[in-house]
């Protein structure tokens, strides 16, 4: 069964009149425990497609299912309740709470958690120590730097469980050893079993995905799964 | 569990712009602050106003020759009424059972003479009665005797003010003094008064008996005034409507002719006077909501910037699970904090302020635990009223959007 099925997305701006198609017709289906890369260049909807994956933002038209379920059809509160139960974000920019430490930034999903685990410090203590962070506890974001950083949000995005983990292009502020570490990480990921989403425009971080999906002018230009699997038809 | 994060959260927001919550808290500060000393100033004045009345004579009522009427708010006699005669006063002391006292009273403004010198003062007849009607009391000497009265004798009881204008420092009891070059002799010396609701000082008083004063003095057989005490303070109503029944039977008034009297109780002049206080009252609560109104207009604005500050915070937490609900209960209790924290606050000013004022300054301030209940719920519908706003604004966001603004 698909984890995420995307059928005919569509989604389209208002502005001043007119009318920006962002995402034409994009069908993506994902499997469980798929890891997968969506690469295109800047402006071409990948991360309007990983907002709308992320139940961030609604599709103008079209249908997507996320765990057999619509998600059009969900209010906010369900809608809130799937990002935080059934998603983990990792933002290029980071998107961490300034002001407020490395652990309860990590805490944060779990404090609109519908039924929070018990030991709530201790978890998130883990998943720090986990992403190699366990030094760094009580530091700010602004006391951080952006590889260590990256790993506080990789610890939050992992915090509730989730089944999924969307990255939008989590190397691209990073150095080159940072961004290393930060695939390893990812890699790690997958073979426990969770599905990752990476958006990003450099090859060489698609790679390490098993399946790269490119997306050209709002619509998915190649998919290397289609291809094999077309390759093996033509065989 | 969801309240208290919201809150906490709320509480690590407004602590880390500590300034800037003091600074929105200040207008609400402000004005709950300057409703409770305001409040607190006008059920003082009120009380004096009252305390005046109290002290004009217990359970009083004045007969006034004539139709009495307002004028530039005083009340004042109109035209000359020969009808009121001191056997009225007579008459209502004896005839009527909730009547305790009465006395006839006539009075003018005279020059008084003591050696050297001259004062003009208020030249009063009454009987004894008067004193104890209107709440004079003696300091030192005695009050006019039977005799004195009947006989015409030319002796007076003088109040503080007249004492200080004719004899300084000099003791007045005993000595003489000349009012129209008839000789008074000073039996007695009233204590002090103080002013009446019309603010005449009510110690500028020369008090000789009636029958002095009509023969004497004035040579005529009518008075302009008889003060009446009612037994009790339930009982004024009925003993003035009685008094009335009495004068117009007397005066010979058939049922078309109006009064030629005018009854003034202390139940009507309270009422007068509740009147004016209350015209005041209602002012400084208005300019007091207006002020509690620019304090939550300093919330809003406050609250405003702090959301559009704030809008990559707020996509965060969507990204991560907030809902919308989760947002505006954020957003809205921190405007309640900072109503509550200006309200707390403006409590302490308003009742320190009154406390104070009452304490070292010489005003007579009460405080009422109305207004401090009410300043707590205005206050916090402040905080809602105004919170609400720049809540729902925030939760109006989109997720993404609200990631991606710079």
């Amino acid at each position: 069964m698909n984890l995420i099925e995307m059928n005919s997305i569509c989604k389209s701006y208002r502005n001043i009149g007119f009318e920006t198609r962002v995402l034409k017709d994009v069908t993506l289906h994902i499997e469980e425990g798929d890891y997968i890369s969506i690469m295109g260049p800047s402006g071409a909807g990948k991360s309007t497609l990983m907002a709308i994956m992320g139940c961030l933002s609604q599709p103008s038209s079209g249908e997507y299912l996320l765990d057999g379920e619509e998600v059009g059809q969900l209010n906010d509160r369900k809608l809130s309740r799937v990002r935080n139960e059934k998603i983990g974000f990792v933002f290029q920019a980071f998107h961490l709470l300034p002001g407020v430490t490395a652990l309860e930034n990590v805490i944060l999903p779990l404090v609109y958690a519908k039924r929070p685990p018990g030991n709530i410090k201790e978890r998130a203590r883990e998943l720090l120590a986990k992403v190699g962070m366990e030094h760094r506890l009580h530091h700010t974001p602004g006391q951080l730097s952006g590889g260590e950083q990256q790993r506080v949000t990789i610890a939050r995005s992992l915090i509730n469980d989730p089944r999924i983990i969307l990255a939008d292009e989590p190397t691209g502020n990073l150095d080159s050893k940072n961004g290393i570490e930060t695939m390893k990480t990812f890699d790690n990921l997958v073979k426990e079993g969770k599905t990752i989403v990476l958006i990003t425009h450099d090859l060489e971080v698609a790679q390490h995905a098993g399946r790269i999906v490119s997306i050209r002018d709002g619509q998915i230009a190649s998919d290397s799964d289609h291809e094999e699997r077309g390759s093996i038809h033509s065989l | 569990m969801k309240f208290f994060s919201s809150l906490g959260i709320a509480v690590k927001a407004l602590l880390s712009h500590k300034t800037r919550t003091f600074l929105a808290s200040l207008g609400v500060l402000i004005g709950i602050g300057s409703v409770i000393v305001m409040v607190a100033i006008g059920k003082g004045s009120q009380k004096e106003v009252m305390d005046v009345i109290a002290g004009m004579g217990e359970n009083l009522i004045t007969v006034n020759a004539g139709e009495m009427k307002r004028r530039g708010g005083r009340l004042r006699l109109t035209g000359n009424v020969t009808t009121l005669k001191i056997r009225d006063a007579n008459r209502i002391l004896e005839e009527i059972g909730e009547v305790e006292r009465a006395a006839p009273f006539e009075e003018k403004r005279m020059t008084a003479k003591f050696g050297n010198n001259s004062a003009e003062t208020t030249l009063a007849g009454s009987t004894a009665d008067f004193s104890v009607i209107r709440g004079y009391s003696l300091q030192s000497g005695e009050y006019f005797s039977e005799r004195d009265a009947k006989t015409a004798n030319r002796v007076a009881i003088i109040g503080m003010t007249a004492v200080k204008n004719l004899f300084g420092e000099e003791d007045p009891l005993g000595q003489v003094v000349k009012v129209h070059f008839i000789p008074f002799k000073i039996i007695g010396v009233f204590e002090p008064k103080g002013v009446d609701t019309n603010g005449l000082d009510q110690d500028d008083l020369l008090l000789i008996p009636i029958s002095t004063y009509m023969r004497r003095i004035v040579n005529q057989t009518h008075i302009t005034r008889i003060f009446v005490q009612a037994s009790s303070r339930k009982n004024i109503a009925k003993a003035s409507e009685k008094i009335r029944e009495l004068l117009r039977e007397t005066h010979k008034l058939t049922d078309d002719r109006n009064d030629d009297f005018t009854l003034i109780s202390q139940l009507d002049l309270e009422e007068m006077k509740l009147e004016t206080t209350e015209l005041f009252t209602k002012l400084i609560v208005g300019v007091a909501a207006i002020s509690l109104l620019v304090g939550g207009i300093g919330i809003l604005a406050v609250m405003l910037i702090s959301v559009k500050e704030r809008t990559r915070e707020i996509g965060i937490r969507r990204a991560v699970g907030a809902t919308r609900r989760d947002i505006i209960c954020q957003f809205l209790y921190e405007s309640l904090i900072i109503g509550f924290l200006g309200g707390g606050l403006g409590i302490v000013l308003g009742v320190g302020l009154t406390l104070g004022l009452t304490h070292w300054g010489h005003w007579t301030l009460i405080l009422d635990p109305n207004s401090i209940w009410i300043a707590s719920w205005a206050c916090a519908g402040l905080g809602v009223l105004f919170g609400v706003f720049p809540a729902i604004k925030a939760s109006k966001l989109d997720p993404m959007e609200a990631l991606t603004i710079e």
